[in-house]
């Protein structure tokens, strides 16, 4: 860390030494930058820095090795839980961690994420899930909700046009190879705390080879919403009433649970809380 | 880029209340909140999870990455439970322990 | 296939195999056994090291990853059947980056799905061997064996400007061979390879000698393996600025000129005092090489140059055939593919004549031997040989 502590101090808080400290590309505001911490945080309290290689995504992430401090490659859009699987079943002993958007995982990559969890591939993915694609401009995202304005769907998705908002972590956890899929969010700082116990789950299960895990964290995205920062967490709430936070399955704690059913496909009030996104 | 200085003075100065200057035998040489100045995109988010209202954004300055960068405004509310650096998404704000403060 | 196969070398991280004593004794045994051509080239990428194999099921190669299913468990080695060739060269694109010695293998519409990868692959630098056992085209096509993806192969297959080396056996025994050389140039040069076989060579049965090969392994100071006492690596083909995307193009282009430069490769029969020539690659040439064969036999002096690497063409040789002889032609199972490439190399020195048969069709070596009595009439006037004997 590069933030001096004075002689005595007792230190709370602070940067983690697997999370490079350089600006980063990212919004002012934009959830990555408190999911890329997490992650960071989670490796390094279980000593993976120099076991882990992760798969980076095509969005806005795509710069996620320029911020996490472990060997990474780079996946083709969607593709990352394929990736990771091939790096898994040639090294047995390294800690394989895929990090996706929304876009990339619930959209041109569901075949790979589907069938990577299908096959119980021991590997963590990481969903930081925005409801939009942030890096190409705020298009519709098949985790957009009903109603919300994106530069593809600028009248609000419509299910008769655009179809319904996708719950791919829902989807995946009927499968018996998912030994752990969670949703948490980075709406305030006791869900950033249980998403980051997610994740330490989900790594744990890994290093115990139980099989396949995914953390979605809902993440806001100011600039694709068109809002303030601080509006976006505020809409992000809203967002967790319909995407909702919580342990879906956990198999290693309970053999056959029942899937937790299917979120509506939008909140109570259609249009987004306060400032409808401008010119959208 | 990360000058120590630099962030502490950015912080007014470190306040302590008279009253608990009868309790330990040197008033704290160090503020619990560092803020790394040029690392902040003015986002606010620490603003809002502060629940003392310590931050503040301040407009008077605007930071080498073209931002108004947050201010630790009122120190001396501040209990170091680093609500606003776990919401922060880019750590610029790194809490060490707050002296204790007398049950009064 | 009931011959026991030789134990395959240990496969390991990095290092060079320790090969068994029975492994060194079965590979220097001269054993001929009948083998299908997939199961050759799959035992083939076995011996040779083969940490990884990720395929799918298609038509004419699903033998080839039948094998695979069946022998790489029994070697300890990763074998994934992935849920599309997507998946299976996403796979391949992951294992590699980590330094393993990875095949893939599919037939033309799965090798179209596994651009987009070879284009990352390509412009990451990572090796794997690609074995596509062409059939007929374009679309879902038919199942009889074709070579209408030399295009594909030959000029880039993904987006972007990289060429990947592509080697044509004509054999299964040289199949066999060039799958050892292909794990070679992948990891010599840091690139994916490309076998281009066809659903003849994939299908037929022919015997073989169990000799094979083990490329020595390589320490890649670029492959992933955790951060662990050293700075993290990244495997990865984004250079968002284009000052940088052009740095790193140059470098690519200088990687292929120098593979251009050392690794072409041709074989050439019956040239010597040859004054027509066909060329022609894998099953194509078999058919050609009859053709010769009776050629000759009615008084044509025709020879068969065969390119090995598609890509590096075999230009210079070419040219310097064109030099000699009154005319070419080319043979392939497509509508005229090689032929462009054949036609840039001799620069309209002779005249380049074309025979093909496209959806699956084989020509036959009477229709070959009639297109080279067309272009014998239609070429240019008999040169004299050397001594003045016609």
């Amino acid at each position: 860390m590069s933030v001096a502590i004075p002689p005595g101090a007792r230190l709370i808080f602070g940067r983690p030494e697997l999370l490079v400290d350089r600006t980063t590309s990212y919004c002012p505001g934009c959830g990555h930058g408190v999911v890329h911490r997490l992650v960071a945080e989670v490796l390094g309290e279980l000593g993976l820095g120099g076991k882990t290689i992760a798969v980076a995504p095509v969005g806005c992430a795509v710069f996620a090795y320029e911020y996490i401090a472990v060997d990474f490659v780079e996946a083709p859009h969607g593709r990352a839980p394929a990736v990771g699987t091939g790096i898994r079943r040639v090294r047995p002993d390294a800690f394989v961690l895929t990090y996706q958007g929304d876009g990339d995982l619930a959209a041109i990559g569901t075949a790979e994420i589907v069938h990577a969890a299908a096959r119980g591939e021991n590997i963590t993915a990481v969903f930081v899930n925005n409801g939009i694609y942030g890096m190409t401009g705020g298009q519709m995202a098949p985790t957009t909700l009903i109603g919300q304005r994106s530069t593809s769907s600028p009248g609000g998705r419509e299910a008769g046009l655009h179809g319904y908002p996708v719950p791919m972590t829902e989807m995946l956890a009927i499968l018996p190879g998912v030994v752990f899929a969670a949703r948490g969010s980075v709406v305030d700082a006791p869900s950033i705390g249980r998403a980051k116990a997610y994740l330490r789950r989900a790594a744990e299960l890994q290093l115990a080879r139980k099989g396949f895990a995914i953390v979605e964290i809902l993440s806001n995205c100011p600039v694709g919403w068109g809002m303030t920062p601080q509006a976006s967490i505020e809409r992000l709430k809203e967002v967790a009433t319909v995407y909702k936070p919580g342990v879906i399955v956990d198999r290693a704690k309970e053999p056959a649970p029942a899937p937790a059913a299917a979120p509506a496909a939008a909140p109570a009030d259609a249009e987004p809380a306060g400032e409808p996104a401008a010119g959208r | 880029m990360e000058d120590p200085n630099r962030m502490i003075a950015a912080t007014d100065r470190v306040a302590v209340p008279a009253a608990i200057s009868e309790h330990v035998a040197a008033p704290p040489a160090w503020s619990p909140v560092i803020v790394a100045v040029d690392r902040c995109k003015g986002c606010a988010l620490c603003v809002t999870a502060c629940v003392k209202g310590a931050l503040r954004i301040d407009e008077s300055t605007v930071n080498v990455l073209g931002y108004h960068p947050v201010r630790f405004a009122i120190p001396e509310v501040c209990t170091s439970c680093a609500l606003c650096a776990r919401v922060c998404p880019d750590c610029v704000l790194t809490i060490l322990a707050a002296t204790r403060r007398p049950p009064s | 296939m009931t011959a026991t196969m030789p134990a395959a070398p240990r496969a390991t991280g990095g290092t060079a195999p320790a090969t068994a004593p029975a492994a060194h004794a079965a590979r220097h045994r001269v054993q001929r056994v009948l083998m299908k051509g997939n199961e050759a080239m799959a035992e083939a990428a076995i011996q040779a090291g083969c940490d990884a194999y990720f395929g799918y099921p298609i038509t004419p190669q699903a033998e080839l990853l039948e094998w695979m299913a069946k022998r790489m468990p029994e070697e300890g080695r990763a074998f994934v059947q992935a849920e599309s060739e997507l998946g299976a060269i996403n796979m391949a694109l992951g294992a590699a980056a980590t330094g393993a010695r990875v095949l893939v293998s599919s037939s033309s519409p799965g090798i179209s799905l596994m651009a987009e990868a070879m284009s990352y692959m390509a412009g990451s630098e990572v090796p794997v061997v690609l074995i596509n056992v062409m059939r007929g085209g374009p679309g879902l096509g038919s199942i009889g064996p074709s070579q209408s993806d030399y295009f594909q192969a030959v000029k880039g297959h993904g987006h972007g400007d990289y060429r990947v080396p592509v080697l044509a056996p004509a054999s299964i025994t040289e199949a066999m061979a060039l799958v050892a050389d292909a794990f070679e140039l992948a990891e010599r040069y840091r690139t994916p390879v490309i076998i281009l076989a066809d659903g003849i060579l994939g299908q037929a049965m022919e015997p073989v000698e169990l000799r094979f090969r083990t490329p020595e392994r390589v320490d890649f100071d670029w492959a992933l393996s955790g951060a662990d006492g050293r700075p993290p690596r990244v495997v990865r083909s984004l250079h968002l600025k284009p000052e940088d995307l052009e740095v790193h193009n140059r470098h690519l282009q200088a990687k292929f000129a120098a593979i251009a430069g050392r690794e072409v490769r041709s074989a050439g029969e019956h040239l010597e005092d040859a004054d027509l020539a066909i060329v022609a690659y894998g099953t194509a040439a078999r058919v050609a090489r009859t053709a010769v064969a009776r050629a000759r036999e009615a008084g044509l002096r025709v020879g068969l140059f065969r390119p090995i690497t598609l890509w590096p063409f075999p230009s210079g040789a070419l040219a310097e055939l064109a030099g000699r002889v009154r005319g070419l032609l080319v043979v392939e199972l497509s509508a005229g593919q090689m032929v462009e490439d054949v036609r840039l190399a001799v620069e309209g020195r002779v005249p380049v004549a074309f025979d093909g048969r496209t959806g699956g069709m084989v020509p036959t070596p009477g229709e070959v031997l009639a297109a080279l009595r067309a272009l014998d009439e239609t070429a240019g006037p008999r040169r004299a040989v050397e001594g003045g004997a016609r």
